[in-house]
């Protein structure tokens, strides 16, 4: 029997980005296949390919055996493809079976009328046949966040699909939500149906998929069976084992307390715990690495740290006062540098000049806010000299930031961050989307930082960055550290176990919180809205 | 905003700072290219125009054509070109000769009646203009500086006749009195501002609901009150009595009828230097400008959301109240139930200046041109107002799309193929957001 789906060398490239370079992809009928990958691996770009979506600029969709050609999602949903994306698109305050029929409604009176009977009647059937449990007649803005994804299941069902490919469907689920999208996903291929799912969580893959092809980078770095693989070999899998640096060592023994968190809790956006009775001690001139699979409360704790969100309970001390309570702007003026994750969002204004940009966060400080009026040609010069130090390109004050590219952007933020002669420096992924030659030199200037006594929390999806340059590295899953080790003894497998959850009894854990029953879903915010479209680590 | 002119490759020391400032805007092309948009949205909104008044020309009956078509001797009762002529020309006292020999009226002095209209109107707008856009640069749609300017008007009309009979009569009363009368205006348009910012700011209450409701509630109070509390005794109409006429800020130089003072015109441009001053060169004008367009990132700089949107909503609000006491004082002499609808107008000007204060000056004075003009060609011919209203709403609909004009340049093969003016509206600075990290790789 021929694979219901069979990828065959899938390269899709975007002006300067490889987004997916030569993918396979099988994938068996009747069963559940599991994309998994970080942010920006290239995992919907792939399935944006299947669903006709994007063309891809080499290779070829097969599906039962049959090369398709498609030029629009219409051709890959007459094709038997249908896709369930994160944001459902449903209209509010129409009923169940209207969203369904909408757009292919059963006609009467020789198409003058829509013959509602069919429909409502035609959608119980489907509703009932899966056993979806999903009243036809109740308005969208009424039901649940779980049943408004069955109804975006029956949409794709309705219109004869029978690969289904779901985007990060348990993003926006809670824990029973989840548990019953399994049982939906059973149900469906107990008939028959293919389900493709993508995500960026272990767990998820691991106990809904049948199979779990991994991305990185735009490549296909194998397919395992779900049955066969450990959590370790997946997380290994989606980090990859790259060239360790060198770590090297702190020329002196850390200060004085800089940063003290104790039993910390944050919620994420929808109110789910992201962080769990949190504890850990940040000294002056020492670099605490935070490595762990996106999504696991690393944001929640960050923001919480700088100021941008409130913690549900626990404390902060910042050089021994505690800062619960006080503002984003206080933190900044007690010496708090932020390179944040999101630098379209958060760390620049996309549409003000590189001279505008230098000053957010300063704006109300000397020697560029003087008796109340902003000093423009004080800031042009901190600008540039940003833009000279930290190499970025092109070296024009006056570009606006939209200008440049994701790397320059990375580049002019942590210069502007870490020129701002802090005490502490919270570092989110910092070399995101930079080449290697800025790479290195943003590594050098943060164990500059180091050595001249700042203190320094970096948090990084890379693996060999967080292990090169920590004094300690702690792991983050769901909410906690399962680990806090020694970068310089501590192993990738003992790292991976870690990622997974999975306590070390080795001698260089310092110390292990681990969370009693792990809950599946971990309040991770939604995927990079840049995953797919552009592959992270590539400076164009 | 780098300044694609011959001028930016110069040493910058060598060309005085100021000037360079101030001459920088024009070299750039997003400038540039606003003036053009504008000039043939006028052109064109002309263009549907004439054979709009041709047509109700041919509909309306009149015993003479005042307009008859060549060859085919097909008669009009409306002369587009004459209601075109009367409305620009008109609306500057007739500056140009028209039908006689030379381009310009030798007896033409811009201190006539019609021009002194046309900018009392424009001084007016001024003033609301601003306070639309300064809510707007901050993210907020204020749609309520119609009720901001009623409170402020009616603070100004009450606290001036509070006040006059506590000084001696006289011209330094006077100064005092406008000026006080002022401030009153700009307490009481602020207060009113005030409120749906807190509203926005600490209850999460929509700014587009509340200050739209906070209009009625200003128009129905100010009239209540004025009617049973302050009305001026035996006038005909709800008013309050007039302010002394040394209170009032008088004409000088234009005429007594024409409800114009330069005095209140200058105000006018120092608050648009104010407030752009304000705006661009000052920490606070920052936070507002980047809570505008990019409220994540303004609040990872340190910036107050809430506080911002209140300090917003009050400037706004007390700008609109300054309005209203321009109205009273300059205009009205007292407070007066039909208060015109310049805060409405004042969205108007505020868009189609791209809510840049500086671009709230010519905005202001073509809705002025056009409210003058208007006037002018109820004077002098037979086309009913509501035409003219046609008319001045065309002109304001194409130049407020400027989008259709780059469309159209791009179409033709001309412009740049590049959008969004210097002062990009909030969502136009959203996409643009949006699209960089598109394109980001």
């Amino acid at each position: 029997m021929n694979p219901a789906v069979h990828l065959d060398g899938i390269t899709k490239r975007f002006p300067g980005v490889v987004a997916n370079d030569d993918v396979d992809l099988t994938v068996e009928r009747g069963s559940v296949h599991a994309l998994l990958g970080e942010n920006g691996a290239g995992k919907t770009t792939l399935m944006n390919v299947l669903y006709g979506l994007y063309e891809p600029t080499e290779g070829t969709v097969v599906l039962d055996g049959e090369p398709q050609s498609f030029d629009s999602p219409r051709d890959a949903i007459d094709a038997g493809v249908g896709m369930i994306h994160q944001h459902f698109m449903l209209v509010d305050p129409m009923t169940v079976w209207e969203n369904v029929v909408l757009g292919n409604e059963p006609k009467a009176w020789g198409g003058l009328r829509v013959d509602k009977t069919a429909a409502r009647d035609a959608v119980t059937e489907l509703s009932e046949r899966y056993g979806f449990d999903v009243d036809p007649d109740a308005t969208i803005a009424d039901i649940s966040v779980g049943e408004q994804q069955r109804v975006e299941i029956l949409k794709a069902l309705y219109r004869g699909a029978d690969v289904l490919i779901m985007d990060e469907p348990t993003a926006v689920l809670t824990p029973q939500e989840v548990e019953e999208l399994y049982g939906v996903f059973e149900e469906l291929t107990d008939q028959g149906k293919t389900i493709i799912f993508i995500s960026h969580k272990l767990g998820e893959a691991l106990s809904a998929a049948d199979d779990i092809t991994v991305l990185r980078d735009g490549l296909n770095v194998g397919t395992v069976s779900a049955a066969d693989v450990t959590r370790e070999d997946l997380a290994e899998m989606m980090v990859g084992r790259e060239v360790l640096m060198e770590p090297a060592a702190s020329p002196q023994p850390p200060g004085d307390s800089v940063l003290e968190v104790t039993g910390l809790c944050v919620d994420d956006d929808r109110g789910v715990e992201a962080v769990s009775d949190l504890s850990f001690e940040l000294r002056a001139g020492e670099v605490l690495g935070v490595a762990g699979v996106d999504g696991n409360g690393q944001s929640q704790l960050v923001e919480a740290v700088t100021g941008l969100r409130e913690a549900a309970s626990g404390e902060i001390r910042y050089r021994g006062e505690s800062i619960l309570g006080t503002t984003r702007r206080e933190r900044i003026d007690g010496g708090m540098a932020f390179v944040p994750e999101d630098r379209h969002e958060r760390g620049l204004v996309m549409s003000y000049d590189l001279t505008e940009n230098g000053i957010l966060g300063s704006q109300h400080d000397p020697p560029f806010a003087r008796g109340g009026r902003l000093d423009w040609r004080a800031s042009r010069d901190h600008a540039e000299s940003v833009i000279e130090q930290y190499d970025v390109r092109p070296p024009d004050a006056e570009a606006t930031a939209e200008s440049l590219s994701g790397g320059n952007q990375q580049k002019f933020i942590v210069g502007r961050e870490f020129e701002r002669d802090p005490d502490l420096v919270v570092a989110m992924h910092p070399t995101r989307g930079v080449d290697i030659g800025s790479t290195e030199f943003l590594h050098d200037r943060l164990l500059d930082l180091r050595a001249e006594g700042k203190a320094v929390l970096l948090v990084s999806s890379k693996l060999d960055e967080v292990q090169g340059l920590s004094d300690r590295l702690a792991v983050m899953h769901e909410g906690s550290f399962s680990g806090v080790v020694d970068p310089a003894t501590v192993t990738e497998e003992e790292i991976g176990l870690l990622m997974a959850g999975e306590p070390l009894d080795d001698d260089s854990v310092e110390r292990a919180a681990v969370h009693g029953d792990a809950d599946p879903t971990d309040g991770g915010p939604d995927e990079d809205p840049m995953d797919g479209t552009a592959g992270e680590g590539v400076d164009a | 905003m780098s300044d694609s002119g011959p001028g930016s490759g110069t040493d910058p020391d060598r060309v005085p700072s100021l000037a360079r400032r101030v001459l920088a805007p024009f070299a750039d092309r997003s400038v540039a290219e606003r003036l053009v948009i504008s000039l043939a949205a006028i052109v064109l909104s002309i263009a549907v125009g004439f054979v709009i008044v041709l047509v109700s020309g041919r509909v309306a009956e009149c015993t003479t054509a005042a307009w008859t078509m060549p060859v085919t001797g097909m008669g009009f009762c409306y002369d587009p070109v004459e209601v075109y002529v009367v409305l620009f020309n008109g609306a500057l006292g007739y500056p140009f000769a028209v039908g006689e020999p030379g381009l310009l009226n030798p007896t033409w002095s811009p201190f006539n009646l019609s021009f002194g209209l046309t900018l009392s109107e424009t001084t007016l707008l001024i003033f609301t203009g601003l306070s639309v856009a300064v809510a707007f640069r901050a993210g907020l749609f204020n749609i309520g500086t119609q009720g901001q300017l009623v409170v402020g008007a009616l603070a100004t009309a009450l606290t001036v006749l509070a006040a006059a009979p506590l000084l001696p009569e006289g011209p330094a009363a006077g100064v005092v009195l406008i000026l006080v009368g002022t401030a009153a205006g700009a307490v009481g348009g602020g207060f009113w501002g005030a409120i749906p910012g807190a509203l926005k700011a600490y209850a999460d209450a929509n700014e587009v609901i509340t200050t739209i409701m906070l209009n009625f509630v200003a128009a129905n109070v100010a009239y209540v009150l004025v009617l049973e509390v302050f009305r001026a005794e035996g006038s005909s109409v709800v008013a309050t009595r007039y302010v002394p006429e040394y209170a009032q800020i008088r004409p000088w130089l234009f005429s007594d009828s024409s409800d114009f003072a330069l005095v209140a015109l200058a105000a006018g441009v120092v608050c648009i230097a104010g407030l752009y001053y304000l705006l661009e060169h000052t920490p606070f004008g920052y936070d507002l400008r980047t809570s505008g367009v990019q409220a994540a990132a303004a609040e990872y700089g340190g910036v107050n959301a809430k506080l911002t949107t209140v300090r917003a909503m009050t400037l706004s609000g007390a700008i609109g109240g300054i309005g209203g006491s321009v109205w009273v004082l300059m205009s009205e002499g007292r407070w007066m139930a039909s208060v015109p609808d310049l805060g409405f107008d004042g969205i108007t000007v505020s868009i189609l200046a791209g809510n840049n204060p500086i671009g709230v000056l010519p905005a202001a004075f073509l809705f002025g041109l056009l409210k003058g003009g208007a006037l002018e060609i109820g004077f002098q011919t037979d086309v009913p107002t509501e035409l003219v209203g046609v008319l001045r709403g065309l002109i304001i609909l194409f130049v407020a799309m400027p989008e259709f004009f780059r469309m159209i340049g791009r179409f033709v093969g001309m412009g740049s193929g590049g959008t969004g003016g210097v002062a990009a509206t909030s969502s136009e600075a959203g996409e643009a957001a949006t699209e960089g990290g598109e394109t980001d790789a």
